[in-house]
């Protein structure tokens, strides 16, 4: 049903509050009413789009365009400062893999934090916790503690736990270059598997993926939505983009 | 029957039901970790207050200064480790509580954490250790003293309000303490301050015989107030003040609930400022 949607955004916005000082913050809290202490910094600005359940739309657009932003506006990390959104439904997000990892703890302690963060409770954790430990598939380092884990490894608990928190919404942002070849392959065998019964909301540079995976492509430039649509189409206006700038910037040398 | 209180007084506690799971599991984590990788592990919790307590009561047996006149040794040593368990407790989470958003830097800017919780994971933590120690101060006083006054049983109703507290200044410093790094300097100098306005190594009413006006001006200190109440209960067999006992259940309340709004109330901005 077209009715039914899983994300809507309607004209969000987020400026960043620029400090001159770091003290400033403070003064703008406690003399806020009077004065200004901050320049502000729009790194998104009126973005307006809606997912329909069981879609699966791809994010691209140059480093600093306001990508990562707009997933953490969306997972309520950070408020906008205006527009609102809508979320139907659990998400999972997919933001920085391992990034609240306790090195002391093993991996299953940390794993069964990681699960109560994203909402799952004691019996749930207790009934997937073997799941998880066979889909990170590290074997006996899943009881060592994490500080003698390789960057893949830590990589590999992050994302079992983020795939067995029966999401609605899974939400993520290029955080899957990490793992080795296996890794990935499971990483993308299982996004794809999701996206036969969630909603995906994903960030990428590797456009062929996107290309592949995606059913809708949003372009984001400079905090606005470029373009968005059919992803072939969008990828390959992106592409001649980019292709354009790189021209000049070599031809202003 | 929770309809008619308004929301603004049970949101916190609403909040923190609905995140328990989350609160159990990063407890038992620090918990966990503060004791992995030593050789007695939790036993450390049961030392460290045990040695305080030896300490202070050769200390004082020795030494006996005028502060103790008129009480046996050990039941100034044991007036002592009361004051100290509750004190440290305070100081503990106020040394903390400045720095805790920025430990917790990666959970608070890169997942769906709710920064909140972290307060109550630090209290309850803190609680925990000074649970252990009270543990300590019973077995010692029975072994000293052969018995422990009956009112010991009325404790929980002084714990429950003090942790209220406590969670109040949490969440007011941890608030604070994200906007600038001053915050925890300026706790490095107030809290040994506030030490010795605080009955430790003294009573209240040993103060009101020198001077009374000191002795209603420490009234003001609520650590204090609650040392001295813990005391009554637990070393003296004394009832407090019903009137003191509310006027400070009110104070905690109100402290409770105004740091929950402060914090809630920058939480949104603290996430960029970070």
């Amino acid at each position: 049903m077209s009715s039914e949607f899983a994300i809507r955004c309607g004209g969000v916005g987020k400026a960043f509050q620029l400090y001159a000082h770091q003290n400033d913050q403070l003064k703008q809290i406690l003399f806020g009413l009077w004065k200004k202490f901050y320049r502000e910094k729009w790194v998104l600005n009126d973005v307006n789009f809606t997912v329909q359940r069981g879609e699966r739309v791809g994010i691209v657009g140059r480093n600093g365009a306001g990508k990562t932003t707009l997933l953490q506006i969306l997972c309520g990390i950070t408020q906008p400062t205006k527009g609102e959104f809508e979320i139907e439904g659990r998400i999972a997000p997919i933001l920085a893999l391992g990034s609240g990892f306790d090195g002391l703890l093993t991996g299953r302690e940390n794993a069964r934090i990681g699960a109560a963060i994203l909402g799952l409770s004691r019996k749930e954790v207790d009934a997937c916790i073997e799941d998880i430990a066979a889909f990170a598939d590290i074997g006996p380092f899943f009881e060592q503690p994490m500080r003698i884990y390789s960057v893949g490894m830590i990589a590999r608990v992050a994302f079992a736990i983020c795939a067995h928190a029966q999401a609605d919404v899974l939400i993520v942002d290029e955080a899957l270059s990490v793992g080795d070849e296996i890794f990935q392959k499971k990483c993308e065998n299982y996004i794809s598997e999701f996206a036969k019964t969630g909603t995906i909301l994903i960030v990428s540079h590797s456009l062929e993926f996107l290309k592949k995976l995606c059913t809708r492509v949003l372009w984001l430039e400079n905090g606005v939505v470029r373009e968005i649509g059919d992803p072939a189409k969008v990828i390959a206006h992106y592409r001649a983009a980019m292709k354009a700038e790189q021209g000049q910037k070599i031809a202003w040398r | 029957m929770l309809a008619s209180i308004p929301a603004v007084y049970v949101a916190p506690f609403d909040r923190a039901w609905r995140n328990r799971e989350l609160i159990r599991a990063v407890v038992r984590r620090e918990l966990i970790s503060r004791f992995s990788g030593s050789a007695l592990g939790p036993l450390w919790a049961v030392l460290a207050p045990l040695f305080m307590l030896l300490t202070y009561t050769a200390l004082f047996s020795i030494t006996v200064p005028q502060l103790s006149a008129g009480v046996t040794v050990t039941d100034y040593a044991s007036s002592i480790f009361i004051g100290l368990i509750v004190f440290n407790l305070f100081s503990e989470l106020a040394y903390r509580a400045p720095m805790l958003l920025h430990e917790h830097v990666n959970f608070v800017k890169k997942s769906i954490f709710p920064s909140e919780t972290i307060a109550w994971t630090a209290t309850i933590r803190a609680f925990t250790y000074a649970g252990v120690a009270f543990a300590v101060y019973i077995v010692f006083r029975l072994l000293t003293a052969g018995s422990i006054p009956p009112t010991i049983v009325l404790a929980p109703f002084l714990i429950a309000p003090f942790f209220l507290f406590m969670l109040g200044v949490v969440w007011f410093l941890m608030a604070l303490g994200a906007f600038t790094r001053d915050v925890a300097h300026i706790m490095a100098s107030v809290v040994p301050m506030l030490m010795f306005a605080t009955p430790i190594f003294y009573r209240i009413d040993q103060i009101r015989e020198i001077s009374r006006s000191a002795a209603v001006w420490l009234r003001f200190n609520i650590v204090g107030d609650y040392i001295e109440m813990l005391r009554d209960l637990a070393l003296d067999g004394n009832m407090p003040n019903i009137f003191a006992y509310l006027g400070i259940v009110a104070v905690s309340y109100a402290v409770f609930i105004g740091g929950y709004q402060f914090f809630m109330r920058y939480k949104s901005v603290i996430v960029d400022v970070i």
